[in-house]
Order: C-alpha cells, then sequence, then structure tokens
C-alpha cells in the first residue's frame, strides 16, 4: 500500500496542474454564459437559456418532472436499457471477435457477413427495429445491441489477430496448453483492445439509445429531449443534454475503473 | 538422456505460394547429452531457423530431427527456448514468469517457491519477486527468461541469440553466469549467437554455418582447450585474452570471413 501511495504522487500533482486548469476554463465559460444571457442579454433565451432558466429547468425536471417521469425516472429506464443492450451486446461480440481472430475458418465463415453488415450505420435500424417490436423498451435494446455488437467484435478481433506470436511461441515451449495459451496469453494480450472495443460500444449504446428515444418513446432521457424541442423549451433542451453527458460519462468512468483493475500489468 | 539429433534436415520456404526458398540444405549435427554447442554463421544462414525446428516451432521439409530419441513434432517443455527479444508476459510478476513452465509440468506451490527464491538468490535479484517485467532493465529481464526456461527443467535448453538485445557489459556478466548456471547444472544446450566471442568462450563445440544455402560449413572443438587451459576458472576477459582462446577465436573468424569475401 505504502509503495503504491509513493510511486503515485508525481502524478498526483500533475493531476492537480492539470485539474486547476480545467477548474478556471469551466468558471471562464460560466462566467461568459451569465455575461452574455442575463447580464447583456445579447442572446435571447429562446436561443440559449440563461443560469437562473438552466438551474430552475433542472429543479423542475428532478422534482415534479417532465415528459412523463422525474429525472431519477428518466435517467434511470435509459440507463436500464443502455445496460441491458450493451451487456447483450458484448455478450456475444467479445467471445466472437475472439473466435474470429483466434480461429482461421471462423474468421473465414464471419468475415463476409460483417463486411455487408458494417456499412450500415446503427441508426438506420432503427425504423426496422420499431416497426418489428414497436415503441417499448425492446425495440430500444435491438437498436443498441446492433450499435454496440460492431465494434465489441472488431476491436477483439483485432486484438486477438494481433497477440504478439513471440509470446505464443514462448507459451508453447514452456509446456502450455490450448487453455492456458488462451486464458494465460491471448486473453491479457488482446485485453486493451477489447476494452477499446468496449468504450466504443458504450458510446454507441448511449448515441443510438438517445436517437432511438428522439423517435420515439414512453420515458427516457431522449424522451425529454424530444419534448422539450417540441415545447421549444430551450432550458429544459439543455438540462436533459447536459444529463445524458454525464449519465455517459458516469458509465464511462465505471468502464474505465473495471479495465484498470484488469489490466493491472500497464506502465502507467 | 537428451541429446540432439539433427539427421539430413533440409527446409524450404514459401513452398505454398511465391518463389521457394532454400533456407537449409543436408544439415546433420548430434549434440550429445549435456553438451553445450554454438552455432554461428552470416545472416540468412538459417541458424535460427535451425534451432526453431529443434524446439518445434518450425517443421523440416525433408529428414528429422530428433531429441532424446523422439521425433519432434511440435513445441514442448522438454525444449525450452529463450529468446532474443525476452519475450516475458508483461502481464505476469517475475514470479509468473519464472514458474510459467513449472505449472504445465504439474509442479507443486511448495516446489515453485522454493525455484522461485532459488533462481533469484542465484541471479542476485532477491526481492523482485512481484515486480513486473516492465519494472526490470534488459538484463534483469532476460535472466528472468533464463530462470523461466531453466525451472521448466527441460532436457535441452535452446537459446536464440539471448544476450544480443543487451548492452556489452551487461553481456559478460550474462556470458560468464550462463557458464557457472551450466557448470552447475547441466543441459544440453543449443547457443545461437553471432558473436565470435561468445560462442567460442561459452560452447563445447562451436557450429560454423554457411549460407546460400543454410548448412554446415565446420564444427570446431572447444572443450578440450577449454579443459585444459581451465578457462572456467578465469574471470571472462582474462580467457578472452588467453592465446588458446584467441586461436580458437581466429580460427573461428577465419572461416566466417572466407565466406564474406565469397560475397563481395
Amino acid at each position: 500500500m505504502a509503495e503504491a501511495t509513493t510511486g503515485r504522487r508525481p502524478g498526483v500533482r500533475f493531476m492537480s496542474r492539470s485539474r486547476l486548469t480545467g477548474l478556471l476554463t469551466v468558471a471562464t465559460v460560466i462566467a461568459l454564459w451569465f455575461l452574455l444571457t442575463s447580464v447583456t442579454g445579447l442572446v435571447g433565451e429562446f436561443r440559449f437559456p440563461s443560469p437562473p432558466d438552466f438551474l430552475a429547468a433542472f429543479a423542475r425536471l428532478a422534482s415534479t418532472g417532465y415528459a412523463g417521469g422525474t429525472l431519477l425516472e428518466q435517467a434511470l429506464q435509459s440507463l436500464r436499457l443502455v445496460a441491458i443492450g450493451f451487456a447483450a451486446a458484448i455478450a456475444v461480440g467479445v467471445p466472437l471477435g475472439f473466435v474470429m481472430g483466434y480461429d482461421r475458418r471462423a474468421e473465414a465463415f464471419f468475415n463476409p457477413i460483417f463486411l455487408v453488415l458494417r456499412p450500415i450505420p446503427p441508426l438506420a435500424w432503427i425504423p426496422l427495429a420499431i416497426v418489428w417490436l414497436g415503441l417499448g423498451d425492446a425495440s430500444k435494446v435491438l437498436v443498441i445491441f446492433v450499435a454496440a455488437f460492431v465494434p465489441s467484435v472488431i476491436n477483439t478481433y483485432t486484438g486477438v489477430r494481433n497477440v504478439q506470436r513471440t509470446l505464443i511461441e514462448a507459451a508453447l515451449v514452456h509446456g502450455a496448453g490450448q487453455g492456458r495459451l488462451i486464458r494465460e496469453v491471448y486473453l491479457p494480450d488482446a485485453a486493451p483492445m477489447i476494452f477499446t472495443g468496449l468504450r466504443l460500444s458504450l458510446q454507441a449504446s448511449w448515441t443510438t439509445l438517445v436517437a432511438a428515444e428522439l423517435v420515439g418513446a414512453f420515458l427516457g432521457m431522449g424522451r425529454v429531449l424530444s419534448t422539450a424541442y417540441r415545447d421549444i423549451n430551450t432550458a429544459m433542451i439543455l438540462v436533459s443534454m447536459v444529463c445524458i453527458a454525464v449519465l455517459g460519462a458516469i458509465t464511462m468512468m465505471i468502464l474505465a475503473r473495471v479495465e484498470r483493475s484488469v489490466i493491472r500489468w500497464r506502465k502507467t | 538422456m537428451s541429446e540432439i539429433v539433427i539427421d539430413n534436415v533440409g527446409k524450404v520456404f514459401g513452398e505454398g505460394g511465391g518463389r521457394p526458398f532454400l533456407a537449409i540444405d543436408g544439415v546433420d549435427l548430434r549434440v550429445e547429452d549435456r553438451e553445450v554447442i554454438s552455432v554461428v554463421g552470416p545472416s540468412g544462414c538459417g541458424k535460427t531457423t535451425l534451432m526453431r525446428m529443434v524446439a518445434g516451432l518450425e517443421h523440416p521439409t525433408s529428414g528429422e530431427v530428433r531429441v532424446g530419441g523422439k521425433r519432434v513434432t511440435g513445441p514442448g517443455p522438454d525444449r525450452a527456448v529463450v529468446f532474443q527479444q525476452f519475450a516475458l508476459f508483461p502481464w505476469k510478476t517475475v514470479r509468473e514468469n519464472i514458474t510459467f513452465g513449472m505449472r504445465s509440468r504439474g509442479a507443486t506451490k511448495a516446489e515453485r517457491d522454493a525455484a522461485v527464491a532459488h533462481y533469484l538468490t542465484l541471479m542476485k535479484m532477491e526481492g523482485t519477486e512481484d515486480k513486473y517485467p516492465h519494472q526490470l532493465s534488459g538484463g534483469m529481464q532476460q535472466r528472468v527468461a533464463i530462470a523461466r526456461s531453466y525451472a521448466t527443467d527441460p532436457g535441452v535448453l535452446l537459446m536464440d541469440e539471448p544476450f544480443g538485445a543487451l548492452d556489452a557489459q551487461t553481456r559478460t556478466i550474462m556470458q560468464e553466469e550462463l557458464v557457472r548456471l551450466t557448470n552447475d547444472n547441466p543441459r544440453t544446450v543449443m547457443f545461437i549467437t553471432h558473436s565470435v566471442e561468445e560462442a567460442v568462450y561459452l560452447a563445447d563445440r562451436v557450429v560454423v554455418m554457411a549460407r546460400n544455402p543454410g548448412r554446415i560449413r565446420e564444427i570446431i572443438d572447444v572443450a578440450t582447450t577449454r579443459k585444459a587451459e581451465k578457462w572456467s576458472e578465469e574471470p571472462i576477459d582474462d580467457v578472452m585474452e588467453m592465446p588458446s582462446f584467441t586461436h580458437l577465436r581466429g580460427q573461428v573468424w577465419r572461416l566466417l570471413r572466407e565466406q564474406m569475401g565469397s560475397d563481395i
């Protein structure tokens, strides 16, 4: 423990300095925001809300609710769908990508399917998903699945394909069988690429979820956004944008934490 | 008994497509049990390919390799390889790297702990068992790689320019350590190098190869001289200045230079 803290000390100092710069930037932006809206009135409220308007809209969403639910209900709805769609996508995508990278026959079999599916933008699946499954949760989960699936497969596949030849050989000449080869060489060496895929998948999950909810939903952050747009409520539009950003950032941080606990051997 | 028999081995690359290239042609070599041989030759003479065929990482297109009387068909822990680029597992600690091959052989935890302690003491690396490879210097990494191969307890140790990536000083220390290790714990060793000094200093016999196609040019005996002149009792720098050493080194050099001449 003691070693870990001392080892991190220079990093902490660097972080706090960059964090200070970051805080200054945020403070400047908020000051400018105040100046352009509340103070001078150069930007009208139909273009962009003032900080007090923004806070009022946030308070309203958090307490009485908006577009069919409170902030907590709306956020949990979106989080739940992202979690289900993302989990399903990586549960299928990572093993499939692994098999494609590990086995030439699997690669030959699955690659053509991807060459056809890959160029279709995930959002283009939304109409079909709604026609099939309606405006409820199932269609959103399907769209998230399709969007998150591709990057997790492609990156896992690439990571496994590029496992260092000499490490495979080192394992073989020291008697490793197929099981140990996969667990102790292929998976750890491909892990950084697999996590890159997971990050891209998670980003894609949020993008497609919001888009799908914009097209039609009963509840969720995208629904808040589309309702605010119909009401021409710029303050609520901004509130939902910020909430979506915060939710996305929280899930990315969770993923980054998982990555750090799995990949402990990294230099940094 | 772990003697290596290379029986009329040939290797052609690119037979499937492209222009076939004859890398090795009709090599016959017998390495006795617990004998150390080094292989030198100009680049492209197929010395690494030859070693890789003994390791089972490449397959001969003609002839066969036998180790301990058994035909080599693939890699196995009876023939551990030390690679030039160390090839340690970056996600494993020193302890986990050293015991990697032992686990293949089903060694118990107690045996593994004992081996880690033994090799780290031997290599003056106590206290590094929980470090990751990137936290070690190049010389230390290669020591761990050698310990990993040794701890696997193979009959045959194959070394592919293991000290090639090290600086001159570390290299000298490692050469001395290797001699000590092979004295204390004799193994059949096939040592690939492009350093003539290293080849003569470490081996019982030096195999000089030629290229186009890769074949054995000559085999020079060192063991007789080493024993007579008591090389193993002197530090490496002194050995390398002894007339008996420089004579053998010159002999190997001439064989190599004559090939370079034919190139120009």
